[in-house]
């Protein structure tokens, strides 16, 4: 859909993505636990994802059904990839460190 | 068809000579981004299921050159918004500042692969190769090459369709909606490179 969005936004943008790539640089320094470091990390990665698909791709200007097709067909086919995959490496793990 | 169906099925569709609400290129090269993102998203779910699977994995704060890494980075996210500017202004209809800011997108995006050849030299000369490395299991590097690679593949392929229309815009060939549809592949390498760096540089 033609939505001419001003400069100044793309800018503003820009700035929050180098502030939270910082932040994701700067998270190393501190002594996070695992859970908590891939928190944070993952947190910032969605919101650098979300702001780049929404204004630089301009999907939030886009239909409500456009922009629904995208974002889940995307996010619930990685979704059902990573949790299907995560459970089976713990396995595979487990089963390379006490083999029968 | 009567006449009282086709006013019923006219009434229900609503959807009128464009459901989606843009044109099919448009819609076409949306098609196209979401097949490239799941295959990322292939590559990226079995990094981690190979990962979980060793148990132990090298630091990558020992490993990668993380200043190069951020500054590439910063390329790429800068590149990004000179083609947000880009796609902007041929909107406006202000072919001179698009074709501008495409150029200094490609030149970003050159950038960004001059780096990327620094980071790979660097860490062959270190001893990682596809099937090896010297930091523990062999399926780091492998993986390090073929994400980092792909991904590169398809900033160089930017480079190129950026470099295209730049001159086609310049031979006054090239349409508002030619520049956006280069702008949203060129977003989507940034966006690629989020998931990279986070799971592969950062977790």
């Amino acid at each position: 859909m033609e939505e001419t969005v001003s400069y100044r936004v793309y800018w503003m943008i820009w700035v929050v993505l180098l502030v939270l790539t910082l932040i994701m640089i700067g998270i190393e320094s501190l002594s996070l636990s695992t859970g908590m470091g891939i928190l944070v990390l993952s947190t910032a990665m969605m919101i650098k994802a979300t702001l780049i698909a929404g204004w630089f791709m301009h999907l939030k200007y886009e239909t409500r059904f456009i922009m629904l097709t995208l974002v889940l067909a995307t996010l619930l086919t990685t979704a059902f990839l990573v949790f299907l995959l995560i459970p089976d490496g713990i396995a595979a793990h487990r089963m390379m460190e006490y083999p029968r | 068809m009567s006449q009282a169906d086709m006013t019923s099925s006219t009434i229900s569709w609503e959807g009128g000579v464009s459901p989606f609400g843009m044109s099919w290129q448009k819609l076409m090269m949306w098609v196209f981004l979401v097949t490239d993102a799941l295959l990322f998203a292939g590559f990226l779910a079995s990094y981690l299921f190979i990962r979980l699977a060793n148990g132990t994995w090298p630091d990558q704060g020992d490993v990668f050159n993380m200043p190069l890494i951020g500054l590439m980075t910063f390329i790429l996210i800068t590149s990004s918004a000179t083609m947000a500017t880009a796609v902007g202004s041929a909107h406006r209809g202000n072919l001179k500042s698009a074709i501008r800011f495409v150029s200094y997108t490609a030149l970003g995006g050159a950038i960004f692969l001059g780096l990327q050849a620094t980071e790979w030299t660097q860490i062959i000369h270190e001893g990682a190769r596809l099937s090896s490395n010297p930091w523990g299991p062999s399926a780091f590097s492998s993986f390090f090459f073929m994400i980092t690679g792909f991904h590169g593949t398809h900033v160089l392929i930017g480079v190129g369709i950026l470099i295209t229309t730049a001159l086609r815009a310049r031979a006054g060939k090239a349409t508002s909606e030619g520049v956006e549809l280069v702008g949203l592949y060129w977003h989507f390498v940034d966006l690629i490179w989020v998931f990279i760096f986070t799971t592969f540089y950062l977790i």
